[in-house]
């Protein structure tokens, strides 16, 4: 946990572009909240390689979606099979059923469409609401927590040797 | 260009390029694992493989040594296979569905020994048996027992000697009941009385008119007391002589008896030649039941590889399927083309047998026959195999329709050459040492209907049957008929289910044998009957003599009653002749 937290400041505070560090996490959130062994996600790695994402933000939001998504699996199911036997659809279905490249990608298994689904919906908004987050932690919070007693309790503290073991992270 | 990383594509190169190669290594060991592991479940026995070689270009699976084992001897391989290769439909298999269009399948062979037992758990089977038991060798009456044996154990079921020793107590009890009868009669000394009395009124008569008068009074009670007396008499004798009459009538039927005994006898106990009229049944219908419970118990393994429960209709509605927790659903759409999730569509298979190779051709196997539209068929043929001119085995498996599901198959086997084949069990003394068979099988099972006809003509036969098949000359009989079949007919229907199947045998053999036995033992049965005969009829005239003697003692009776009325009808003439007159009786006066 403090490993994490450390992690997690060592990217706030880091001169990444917090485009690149709202863009790893909700790369991250995609490929985190739907089961990874699928065919979607090999593009995710791909597009989180060649662009140029923060790798830490991508992996550490790697492991918080993973988590995440075990909770988060009957709401996945019940989105999904919602979504997969709407009567409007079943035509889009069809089509797509009777296609190697999407019968590939499982698309019709209710947590793959479920999880996919809200993933992407939530993938602008969460780089735009990354990326004012991360530019307001910088603007207004970075340097009065740095100045703040708490901080200097920190820094004197254990944590703060991790936070040490983890900088130049990701860069 | 600050947003694209270029090294970023030749880490995804390499990373993906590790994952292939991983993968590629692991692969073969998946697949076998998977095969052993899929094969074991299903047919409750382990399935092994030496090797499975996955190749990419072009995609095909190679099996090598493909051992199944028999789940009811785990130290045989029910099935070995040396090599299966098929190609496998790339795009098709990037859609889960594994469908080969052309597989080999080199030596298969059966019943092969296993160097380590291939149990697994043991499990509940059911067994497929005829619904009579197919028993051993035993042939109907086929000793000529010994007369008194024969007496000794019938004794009590002799009828002939029941009825007689019924009848001998009924005559003792009657003759018993008719003496009392006759002791309560009037005997000669009443009579006499009326004779004195008659004889004493003639002497007083003479007196006068008074006495002439009170003497017709008294006479003519006399004559009325007598009459009554003789009426008694002659109702007794009567019944008496009825009696008799019935008796005589029973004894003579009694006589008669012995000869529906010794027929029955004869029957059981005799060879009558009809006895031996189910002798194929004997000594076919084991062996038969044993062939038909075989295929019924392969049919039954291969089940599994045949059908499974109807996932979708096609062109049906999305359907929801297998809800598995943490998993999800799959929701399947109706597709265009609808494949199973595996199918081999030609697989050329050559199968070893004792007498040689059979090669021939399986087409569309698949667990899914609904959703592919077409039955699993099969075709072999060999010829000019050793000991066997040509075999053909064609067939088909239709589960399209999985309600009314039908397996039909066809088996002819030409020139067949016979050797040393035991008929009627293992320990059977019969065997068929040499012949020539043609077979023809027809098999379908309809659900769990099953219906078989099994035809063969055997020429060339060669029958030797053991001692021990029949102690005594019968048995030399039989043995000598069978070993004068040169040629016979066979013809089995099995019909009932899967589970209880009834075999009904018919040869002509049954025919061969019974004339043979037939003129044979005529002679010996003959005697028999004459010793039987002799010995049931000693032992009811001894009864019947007795029976006789107290018919003999009822007959003295009717005589001793016969007497009496003639002496009673002597007196009533005496008094019927008047007080006074010459000739002794009354005169009246008038």
């Amino acid at each position: 946990m403090l490993r994490t937290l450390a992690k997690l400041l060592k990217i706030l505070n880091s001169d990444a572009d917090p485009g690149q560090i709202s863009l790893g996490f909700a790369f991250a959130m995609v490929a985190g909240l739907t089961p990874l062994m699928s065919l979607h996600n090999l593009l995710v790695v791909l597009l989180v390689l060649v662009l140029r994402v923060n790798l830490s933000a991508f992996l550490l939001g790697l492991a918080l979606f993973s988590a995440l998504a075990f909770a988060l699996d009957p709401l996945f199911h019940q989105i999904g099979l919602a979504i997969l036997t709407t009567p409007a659809l079943s035509g889009l279905w069809t089509e797509l059923y009777n296609s190697t490249l999407w019968r590939l990608e499982r698309f019709n298994n209710s947590i793959v469409m479920g999880s996919l689904v809200l993933s992407l919906a939530l993938f602008v908004p969460m780089v735009l609401v990354g990326n004012t987050l991360v530019r307001r932690y910088r603007e207004h919070v970075l340097q009065w927590v740095m100045r703040s007693r708490i901080m200097q309790a920190f820094q004197a503290s254990k944590l703060y040797g991790y936070y040490q073991t983890v900088r130049g992270w990701g860069e | 260009m600050k947003w694209i990383r270029w090294q970023g594509v030749v880490a995804f190169v390499v990373v993906t390029g590790l994952i292939a190669a991983v993968w590629l290594l692991l692969v073969d060991a998946w697949v076998k694992r998977a095969i052993e592991r899929a094969g074991t479940a299903a047919l409750g026995a382990q399935v092994e493989l030496d090797d499975a070689d996955l190749s990419l270009m072009p995609l095909g699976l190679t099996l090598t040594r493909l051992q199944v084992t028999n789940p009811d001897e785990p130290m045989t391989n029910a099935v070995e296979i040396a090599r299966i290769a098929g190609a496998i439909d790339p795009l098709e298999l990037l859609r889960r569905k594994v469908i080969v269009d052309q597989m080999t399948v080199d030596g298969l062979r059966f019943n092969t020994p296993r160097r380590t037992s291939g149990a697994i758990a043991p499990r509940a089977r059911p067994e497929a048996a005829p619904s009579e038991p197919a028993g051993g060798l035993s042939l109907p009456s086929v000793e000529l027992n010994d007369p008194k044996e024969i007496l000794a154990k019938e004794l009590d079921s002799l009828q002939s000697l029941k009825l007689a020793e019924n009848l001998r107590t009924e005559v003792q009890t009657e003759k018993e009941k008719w003496q009392q009868e006759v002791a309560a009669l009037p005997d000669k000394t009443k009579l006499n009385d009326y004779k004195q009395r008659i004889e004493g009124l003639k002497s007083a008569g003479k007196g006068g008119l008074g006495g002439v008068l009170g003497g017709v009074q008294e006479v003519k009670q006399i004559h009325e007391e007598l009459q009554q007396d003789l009426a008694r008499i002659k109702r007794v004798k009567t019944g008496l002589e009825q009696t008799l009459t019935i008796f005589k009538k029973r004894a003579d039927d009694v006589a008669r008896l012995p000869q529906e005994d010794v027929q029955r006898l004869m029957e059981k106990y005799s060879v009558s030649g009809q006895g031996l009229a189910n002798v194929t049944r004997v000594l076919f219908r084991g062996p038969l039941a044993d062939y038909v419970q075989t295929a019924v118990e392969w049919h039954r393994r291969l089940e599994p590889f045949l059908s499974r429960p109807t996932d979708k209709k096609p062109d049906a509605e999305a359907e929801v399927v297998k809800p598995l927790r943490g998993k999800g659903v799959d929701v399947r759409f109706a597709e265009r083309a609808p494949l199973p999730s595996w199918l081999i569509r030609t697989s050329r298979v050559s199968v070893e047998i004792p007498a040689g190779v059979l090669n021939g051709e399986v087409k569309n196997v698949t667990a899914e026959q609904h959703v592919l539209g077409t039955p699993l068929t099969f075709a072999f043929a060999g010829d000019k195999l050793n000991g066997v001119d040509a075999i053909t085995l064609n067939g088909a498996i239709d589960r399209v329709d999985q309600t009314k599901p039908q397996d039909t198959a066809n088996l002819n086997v030409a020139a067949y050459q016979l050797d040393h084949l035991k008929l009627g069990g293992d320990h059977s003394p019969v065997a068929l040492t040499q012949g020539v068979a043609d077979l023809n099988v027809r098999a379908t099972l309809s659900g769990p209907s099953l219906a078989a006809t099994v035809a063969s003509n055997v020429r060339g036969a060669r029958i030797e049957a053991g001692k021990e098949l029949a102690p005594g000359p019968v048995g030399e009989v039989i043995a000598g008929a069978l070993a004068g079949v040169k040629a016979f007919q066979l013809k089995a229907d099995v019909t009932g289910t899967q589970d209880q199947f009834d075999l009904k045998v018919d040869s002509n053999l049954d025919d061969v044998l019974k004339d043979a036995v037939g003129q044979q033992a005529k002679a010996q049965v003959s005697k028999l009957e004459g010793q039987l005969r002799a010995a049931i009829d000693d032992k009811v005239k001894t009864k019947l003599d007795e029976v006789r003697g107290n018919l003999g003692g009822l007959d003295q009776l009717i005589q001793d009653l016969a007497g009496r009325l003639s002496f009673g009808q002597d007196i009533l003439k005496l008094g019927a002749g008047g007080l006074g007159g010459k000739s002794g009786g009354f005169k009246l006066p008038f």
